[in-house]
């Protein structure tokens, strides 16, 4: 039975979509492109190709001078280099398990699929960096030491991950509520 | 709370900063800690009763203090303060940076800010000079300040320049629950003599090289044990060997502070040699043991304990040895169980936390001042370094503006206020019992 729900929260640069298809929650969550930053890579990529045809253009010898800034214009262009969003989605898929997808603005997708047996836990986790601190949602997976982040190159506000990791929690309580599953012993934190 | 000294690390700042986080959330206030990051611990933990952790991950780069970068630090501080709705920000101990920087940052949010001294420092050498410059800058322009004894207090003052009406003395307090004398009575047919503590210079490690063969020579029936590590190691392992007192010295090496209890109870006598000390939470820790303390006359430590709970002596080997003495012949008349029931009454953090309440109370009526205002507090520092510390906060203020039109504070999240854990638990337990009753 096709049956689909719409809501769609906006906030700031996020906008939140959660739509229902065929039984399957899907959860998106829309990046506005940035313009400021198209800039600032495209003046990257120029800085760039400007020191790389200055010594070649003057048919210098390439001299250590030279090698500094290609090298510095490297890293430029590398801090600018912008490769805008345009959304990253969850799709969870009762019973069978979560497909993580990052759709940019080129046409590119990278996907990621966890079978439902591999997750143990959604979190909503608190990260620290050295200048700010944000809420992510992320997957304990059985037998890996790392967390899986769901949205990987986005920050979207908690409000909106609240949802999608309640979705996720009912998936995993509808799993643990199946055929019984002996859990590993939580390891002691050092 | 801010500092750089914080669990994993151990040590007083850090039992200091725990113990009185944990009362004050007992008395229902929100507290929050904040620290760099230690090796992996990085991040958001909670410890008991959800006393929540951030370890910033910024570096150590030298005994555990974070880079001073003056003005990078600004970010993440501004975070934390306003997605934990902090109302007061209580900085600890002077050789901290990271504490410095946070109180800097806060106060020019506008943020009530107080700063505890933990220890004594001096006013000669090149590392004193400049650290008390620094302390100058950050106490120019603080609510209150806390001192942990009545000597802290007045070296804090002549060192910063601070009004002492501004000074609040609070001191340190011991788990007495932890530290409990042992059930049965020793013997003093031996007399132990225990020394527990870092094995450096400040705290009196080559003190001890010359009291203890001396001791050991005019008091057949004494012996030692110590416990603790670190560059004076060498010199008292020399002093065992060359006064072959193999059998009389026991030398433990580091002892983790859950063990330290076990040991002190194995002895009569805590020894204490240290060459400056503006509280020593050590001798508290051995008194609640039932243990007699002779310690040097030093710093605030004459402050600590009644006098027929400790024997003082000036840090000179001669005198030391006279106050082991005078603790033999006393021995016969301690009862550790008594000693430990009068520490009980004399010290705990619950009082330490209501004292800090009312320092925090003070902090907060104290008035909100602009920029404008607050920077001729800083004049006062020096003719060169007034100025330059008004160009830091001028830089700062301006930063801060810039990252409130980059990242206004709306649009940080708050983060949702779930109480102390007990409180919360309690909560769950009412729920189940009225679900069951129903």
């Amino acid at each position: 039975m096709n049956q689909e729900q719409k809501c769609e929260v906006p906030c700031g640069i996020y906008t939140y979509e959660h739509h229902c298809r065929m039984g399957v929650d899907i959860h998106e969550i829309f990046v506005k492109k940035s313009r400021l930053r198209v800039v600032l890579s495209y003046i990257g990529i120029v800085f760039l190709l400007v020191n790389v045809s200055q010594p070649l253009l003057a048919k210098e010898s390439l001299s250590l001078g030279s090698v500094w800034n290609i090298t510095f214009a490297v890293l430029v262009a590398k801090c600018f280099q912008y490769k805008p969003v345009k959304k990253e989605s969850v799709v969870i898929m009762p019973a069978f398990g979560v497909q993580v997808e990052i759709h940019f603005w080129s046409g590119r997708v990278d996907r990621r699929f966890v079978p439902i047996g591999k997750i143990l836990k959604p979190l909503i986790n608190e990260c620290v960096t050295p200048v700010t601190c944000y809420w992510s949602l992320t997957l304990l997976l059985r037998d890996e030491e790392e967390l899986l982040l769901v949205f990987q190159k986005s920050r979207p506000p908690v409000k909106m991950l609240v949802p999608v990791w309640k979705a996720l929690c009912t998936l995993t309580n509808s799993e643990h509520l199946g055929p019984s599953i002996v859990d590993e012993p939580n390891s002691s934190e050092e | 709370m801010v500092s750089d000294f914080f669990f994993p690390n151990f040590g007083g700042v850090e039992s200091h900063i725990y113990y009185l986080s944990q009362c004050l959330l007992k008395l229902g206030h929100k507290v929050v800690v904040m620290t760099h990051a230690y090796g992996n611990r990085s991040g958001v933990r909670y410890v008991t009763n959800g006393l929540k952790v951030y370890y910033v991950p910024w570096r150590p780069f030298l005994m555990q203090n974070t880079l001073p970068t003056l003005f990078l630090t600004l970010p993440i501080v501004r975070t934390i303060i306003i997605r934990e709705k902090i109302s007061v920000v209580h900085g600890h101990q002077a050789f901290s940076t990271l504490c410095h920087e946070a109180l800097m940052h806060a106060r020019t949010m506008g943020y009530k800010v107080v700063f505890t001294d933990h220890s004594l420092y001096g006013f000669a050498d090149a590392g004193s000079i400049h650290m008390n410059k620094v302390l100058q800058f950050t106490l120019a322009d603080i609510d209150q300040a806390i001192c942990v004894s009545h000597t802290s207090k007045e070296n804090t003052v002549l060192r910063s320049g601070i009004a002492p009406e501004k000074v609040f003395m609070v001191p340190n307090a011991v788990d007495t629950a932890m530290f409990t004398p042992s059930p049965k009575r020793l013997s003093c047919d031996e007399i132990v003599i225990v020394v527990i503590s870092r094995l450096v210079y400040r705290k009196g490690a080559d003190l001890l090289v010359e009291v203890i063969p001396e001791v050991c020579r005019l008091f057949p029936k004494v012996r030692f044990i110590i416990g603790g590590d670190g560059p004076k190691r060498v010199r008292l392992e020399e002093m065992r060997e060359k006064f072959s007192l193999q059998d009389r010295v026991e030398m433990l090496g580091a002892v983790p502070h859950a063990q330290v209890r076990s040991r002190l109870i194995s002895g009569h006598i805590f020894l204490n040699s240290s060459l400056t000390e503006a509280f020593c939470i050590a001798i508290l820790e051995a008194a609640s043991c039932g243990l007699l303390t002779v310690s040097t006359r030093v710093g605030g430590v004459p402050e600590v304990l009644p006098d027929d709970m400790i024997v003082l002596a000036e840090p000179a080997p001669e005198d030391m040895v006279r106050a082991v003495k005078k603790a033999i012949d006393m021995l016969p008349g301690i009862d550790p169980q008594v000693m430990h029931l009068r520490m009980k009454k004399l010290y705990s953090w619950d009082d330490v936390a209501k004292r800090t309440e009312i320092v925090y109370d003070r902090a907060m009526q104290s008035s909100t001042t602009n920029l404008l205002d607050r920077l001729p507090r800083y004049l006062t520092c020096g003719s060169w370094a007034g100025r330059l510390f008004c160009i830091v906060m001028i830089i700062n203020y301006l930063l801060w503006r810039l990252l409130e039109f980059l990242q206004p504070a709306e649009d940080i999240e708050v983060v949702p206020d779930i109480g102390p854990l007990q409180a919360q638990i309690q909560r769950d337990d009412l729920c189940e019992a009225q679900e069951n009753q129903i």
